[in-house]
């Protein structure tokens, strides 16, 4: 399958089964769509070569059906929900603000040993495994945190296998020894910040209703400064109140901040949440911001927005992109009863309770479900030309939005296409401005 | 005219499982595998660079 698609004046192909990228003219553009073109014979026979000579290389509408997805029950990483409990009262957290729709706790040492030991076991022949620290706000419990992180390593250096770790935080309890520990053990810190002040306070508030943004700028920017080279990413979320949202990621890129994440609210709170009729103006903001991102790439001022990332060179094969994201299978949550969920998304949900590390076994069934969910279970994706990118997008999303994990919801979707295209078009200018 | 932007590198390896778990990167709601990068190529380019 080839998609054909425009941006501004550069027109792109595609091919979704090899995962080739090329530009083409306009006349090329509008033959392969079918669409009505004014063109010579010897154009057409000079892109007709062309296309032969892609197919032989196997570079257009190559064959998908090489693709299968992963088989394997090894265990490569875990949420612990080390807090749930949080000290910000966002308005549109899933997490209920912290609580998961239960009683506010944290994780005991005891329960985070057991969901290290669990990893452990059952990370068969895995040398590398993942830890995220969650919340609720996991600085809430950074004694446990620390330990848990020293426990993890003398473990698994016993028996040869590495772990990397994550933290995900508000930043309104980082100090200089937290910065000085993450600095020292977590491979990646996700630091949650919305953009601008007045879009950031309107949403993320103190347990007094205030605004917070003035209590986390400092840190956050302390932290990222101490930072140096070790990954993080400025994390952020964008609601139907900042559909400008490309200011928010340029406001956090001209305070310094170099790695980006702004992501779409999931949420039915009304004046919140993103609808169908928000789309015109959430894909041409995406367009904004891809401008403003590839000018400031030649200018020599560049930053990373997670999204415009797609590595079509050296990313994922075909069976890790058929495979969804692993939740459920590979990847799950522990929270502080212990209670193992398929993803954080999940958790506190009884119906998707798969165990609980002191149990140690997980629901046969549910695993089942997870392990075979694939791109392939995810019937509407057959036709998509960004299935082999997107996966068939997350779980737990399609699930709350459709009710069933294999159901992509067409929201979703279209802001992934929308950003899938930018994310090429930033490619294509990157390796014309390196030729050149 | 059609121009190649860029391909997928030669891989000789497929489904070794040795990639990262796709939720463990920035956003924790809409990560996708076409943001992560293949581990065992990352790999053998920063031996390759030494």
């Amino acid at each position: 399958m080839v998609h054909v698609f425009s941006y501004h004046d550069k027109r792109y192909i595609y091919d979704t089964g090899s995962g080739a990228l090329h530009e083409c003219d306009d006349k090329t553009a509008r033959y392969l769509k079918g669409e009505p073109v004014e063109i010579s014979d010897e154009e057409l026979k000079e892109t007709l070569e062309a296309i032969e000579g892609l197919k032989r290389e196997g570079l257009f509408d190559a064959p998908e059906t090489e693709a299968r997805p992963i088989k394997s029950n090894e265990v490569k990483a875990l949420c612990l929900h080390v807090s749930h409990d949080c000290n910000l009262r966002c308005r549109y957290c899933f997490a209920d603000e912290g609580a998961y729709h239960s009683v506010r706790e944290v994780m005991s040492f005891e329960t985070a040993k057991a969901a290290i030991d669990f990893l452990l076991r059952e990370s068969g022949n895995r040398k590398v495994l993942e830890v995220d620290f969650f919340g609720g706000e996991p600085l809430m419990n950074i004694d446990v945190v620390k330990r848990t992180v020293y426990y993890a390593k003398e473990e698994g250096e016993k028996l040869g296998k590495r772990f990397l770790f994550t933290t995900t935080t508000n930043g309104l309890l980082l100090d200089d020894e937290t910065i000085a520990f993450f600095n020292e053990e977590m491979e990646n810190v996700v630091l949650s910040l919305d953009g601008r002040k007045e879009v950031h306070d309107a949403v993320r508030k103190t347990v007094n209703g205030k605004g917070s943004f003035d209590a986390v700028i400092g840190k956050i920017k302390k932290f990222v400064k101490a930072r140096g080279d070790k990954h993080y990413y400025v994390r952020g979320t964008f609601t139907a109140k900042n559909l400008d949202f490309s200011k928010d990621v340029l406001f956090l890129a001209d305070n310094g901040f170099d790695s980006i994440s702004l992501e779409p609210v999931v949420t039915d709170i009304p004046d919140l949440q993103i609808r169908e009729e928000h789309l015109p103006a959430i894909e041409a903001e995406y367009e904004k911001l891809c401008d403003e991102y590839v000018k400031r790439e030649a200018e020599g001022d560049p930053f990373l927005f997670f999204h415009f990332h797609i590595d079509l060179e050296g990313g994922p094969c075909l069976s890790k992109r058929v495979s969804a994201c692993g939740a459920g299978n590979e990847y799950f949550s522990v929270v502080p009863n212990g209670d193992i969920y398929p993803c954080h998304q999940f958790a506190g949900d009884k119906a998707w309770r798969m165990g609980n590390v002191f149990e140690g076994k997980l629901d046969g069934a549910l695993r089942k479900k997870f392990a075979e969910s694939c791109l392939f279970t995810r019937k509407k994706c057959g036709g998509c030309f960004a299935k082999f990118i997107c996966s068939g997008g997350c779980s737990a999303n399609n699930y709350h939005y459709s009710g069933d994990i294999d159901e992509p919801y067409a929201m979703t979707c279209a802001m992934m296409k929308k950003r899938v295209e930018c994310a090429m078009h930033v490619l294509a200018e990157r390796k014309s401005r390196e030729k050149s | 005219m059609i121009k190649t932007i860029a391909k997928p590198a030669e891989k000789k390896v497929t489904g070794c499982g040795e990639c990262r778990s796709t939720c463990q990167s920035a956003c924790k709601t809409s990560c996708t595998v076409g943001n992560q990068s293949c581990e065992r190529i990352t790999r053998e380019q920063k031996i390759e660079k030494k």
